[in-house]
């Protein structure tokens, strides 16, 4: 009696059950959606660290989570990968259910930590068929993807190096291609360019363009480099593990407004007493407040008349996705209208 | 299941290999027990009548450096934070459980082959002349390094509060070997102390090889404890270790905050 129990607890802690075999793909299929997470919650004690978020990434798009430190975006990718239990809600990865098929799920993504997933005493190609030997790829096919991916990444001259010795920007690329050997359909990357200088931060941006041309992989990106982002195809701005604001950059940006007006001044709140009759509430900082501008024919013409020595510059500019995001999370958008 | 199985061992073993001093001081510990202790109680022992103190000592020792080859390398798992291959393995696709497993096994494996190395050391200075039973041993030897890698399992898996090396050699590796028949047998300890050996899964192995290496009737200084009862001893705390430590590897409590501690690297 308790032996068989105790046998089947084993199996099933293995997953050597009938669940490993469910193939799950059809699913995927039918939905178009990659990644698709309903009520999504994670609370840490009384924290709601991640407050009920829904997600829908198509197929193929690049889709980028931003957000303050502490908003929740490393505890919403542990959720859709596997390695972290939503309180409640859930979500399907690639058409699997994260709670009931996490080693399916596992099967058809690819995650890159921020710190590197590599073994610093094997060399770069060593580590690549570690890897492909934990996906039970078969030796040739691994060889043949691994030569593959060396020469998209132009690591080819690496090969042999330990990875210990490669420099940061390298180590992060092979690190990216170590997260999509086994052609994952869903690629999470968390602050992939983190600790990167721009140049490594722009190639490594490079080689995951090159791999959603190449591969039509889905790719969820979190970063705290707002311009980065601006070449997603959807962004979610998370706040206090809200979703406070979502949509295309380009279409983000235009419903900001036409421009951005920052008043440099050392007396922001006069300023703001003085202009917010005319351009609303704007947002400050210690020495400037800026004005989200509607009219596409603004001009600043008429404000320089009202210069004052309360006034030590004055410029107008296009928003960009920064703004959108200082303006979501410093009281959000709309709140002139509201 | 098998390919990521055997090469996760593979490269465990690789890296075994490759670390010269940590072999070389694996091998220095037991013999200086033997030139040390072993010459000294032999000293002080003749003079009692009692024969031949060192050969005695020779199980105990090797089930020392299965102790320390076999349970660090386990107990070495879950903390790992030098290298990145646990990121690797907590994304790879099989159940969690199985990161535990294979690294039961590397660590078995870790053992056996630093005991391999003590018996031929020990052989060619002449310490197994007498009679010994190779396959015994074996058998021995494998158990007992089975055994030793699922303590350290299960303590990697249960706490962190021995990641550290003194600390597990302190309330780890010396209760435990102190406590297991290694230096002195069994049945002359006071009844608490000998009920604290009898629940030692350590003595059990100490005891199997005792029964390889020591033959012939021996009053004083043989087995405490019956073949039978010590393969089945180790058999069942090894199986129920392992178990219990592959459940708890894949609960959430261990499983999330190491996520966590990967995900953010050194810090937080
Ligand atoms: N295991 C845990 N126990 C307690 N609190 C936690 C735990 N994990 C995360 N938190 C808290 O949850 C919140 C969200 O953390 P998370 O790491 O998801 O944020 P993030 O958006 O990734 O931040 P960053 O930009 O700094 O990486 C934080 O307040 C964090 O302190
Ligand atoms: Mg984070």
């Amino acid at each position: 009696m308790a032996l068989p129990a105790l046998l089947r607890t084993a199996r099933a802690v293995l997953s050597l059950g009938p669940a490993e075999q469910l193939r799950p793909e059809k699913a995927f299929a039918r939905g178009g959606l990659a990644v698709s997470a309903w009520d999504l919650s994670k609370n840490f004690g009384k924290l709601k660290a991640v407050d009920g978020i829904e997600l829908q990434i198509r197929e193929g798009e690049f889709f980028g989570l931003l957000g303050p430190n502490g908003s929740g975006k490393t505890t919403t990718i542990h959720m859709l990968t596997t390695l972290a239990r939503p309180t409640h809600g859930g979500a399907t990865v690639a058409g699997c259910d994260v709670r009931a098929q996490p080693v399916s799920v596992r099967r058809q993504i690819g995650l890159v930590f921020q710190e590197s997933a590599l073994d610093r005493n094997l060399t770069v190609e060593e580590n690549l068929r570690f890897a492909g030997a934990l996906y039970k790829m078969p030796a040739g096919l691994a060889r043949a993807r691994i030569d593959e991916l060396l020469q998209l990444f132009n690591l080819d001259a690496k090969r042999r190096t330990p990875a210990g010795e490669l420099s940061g920007g390298m180590r992060r690329a092979v690190d990216v291609a170590r997260g999509v050997l086994h052609r994952p359909r869903v690629l999470f990357l968390d602050e992939p360019t983190l600790g990167l200088d721009p140049v490594n931060r722009r190639a490594l941006w490079q080689f995951i363009a090159r791999l959603r041309r190449e591969e039509r992989v889905t790719v969820l990106v979190t970063t705290h480099y707002l311009e980065e982002a601006a070449a997603c195809d959807q962004v979610a701005f998370l706040n206090a593990g809200r979703i406070i604001g979502r949509g295309a950059p380009e279409h983000l940006i235009k419903q900001f407004g036409a421009y951005v007006l920052e008043v440099e001044s050392p007396d922001p709140d006069g300023i703001t007493a003085h202009f917010s009759a005319r351009l609303g509430v704007g947002l400050k900082t210690d020495a400037s407040v800026s004005f989200r501008i509607a009219e596409e024919h603004f001009s600043i013409a008429g404000l320089e008349a009202e210069l004052d020595s309360r006034v030590r510059a004055m410029h107008l500019r296009r928003p960009d996705l920064n703004d959108v995001y200082l303006w979501l999370i410093h009281g959000g958008f709309g709140g002139r209208e509201r | 299941m098998w390919r990521p199985l055997w090469a996760i061992i593979e490269r465990e073993l690789k890296w075994t290999v490759r670390q010269r001093s940590r072999l070389v001081s694996a091998m220095v510990r037991p013999l200086l027990w033997l030139l040390t202790v072993g010459v000294g109680f032999e000293a002080m022992l003749r003079e009692t009548g009692a024969a031949n103190y060192r050969a005695f000592l020779v199980p105990g020792l090797l089930a020392m450096v299965l102790l320390f080859g076999a349970m660090l390398a386990s107990l070495s798992m879950v903390y790992d934070r030098e290298s990145g291959v646990l990121r690797m393995l907590i994304m790879a696709p099989f159940a969690h459980s199985w990161i535990v497993v294979a690294r039961w096994i590397s660590a078995t494996l870790v053992g056996l082959v630093q005991a391999a190395m003590l018996v031929v050391l020990l052989g060619v200075m002449g310490y197994l002349n007498g009679g010994i039973s190779a396959p015994l041993l074996a058998v021995g030897l494998l158990a007992t390094s089975m055994t030793c890698a699922s303590v350290g399992i299960l303590i990697a898996v249960s706490t962190r509060a021995l990641d550290n090396f003194a600390v597990v050699m302190n309330f780890v590796i010396f209760p435990v070997f102190f406590l297991s028949g290694a230096l002195y047998p069994v049945r002359h300890l006071p009844p608490w102390l000998r009920l604290v050996a009898s629940v030692n899964p350590f003595s059990y192995g100490v005891d199997l090889l005792k029964h390889a290496t020591i033959r012939g009737p021996a009053p004083f200084f043989g087995a405490d404890f019956g073949i039978g009862a010590d393969l089945l001893g180790l058999a069942a705390f090894t199986a129920v270790a392992v178990l219990v430590a592959a459940i708890r590897f894949s609960q959430d409590s261990v499983l999330e905050p190491l996520a966590r501690w990967l995900s953010n690297g050194r810090g937080n």
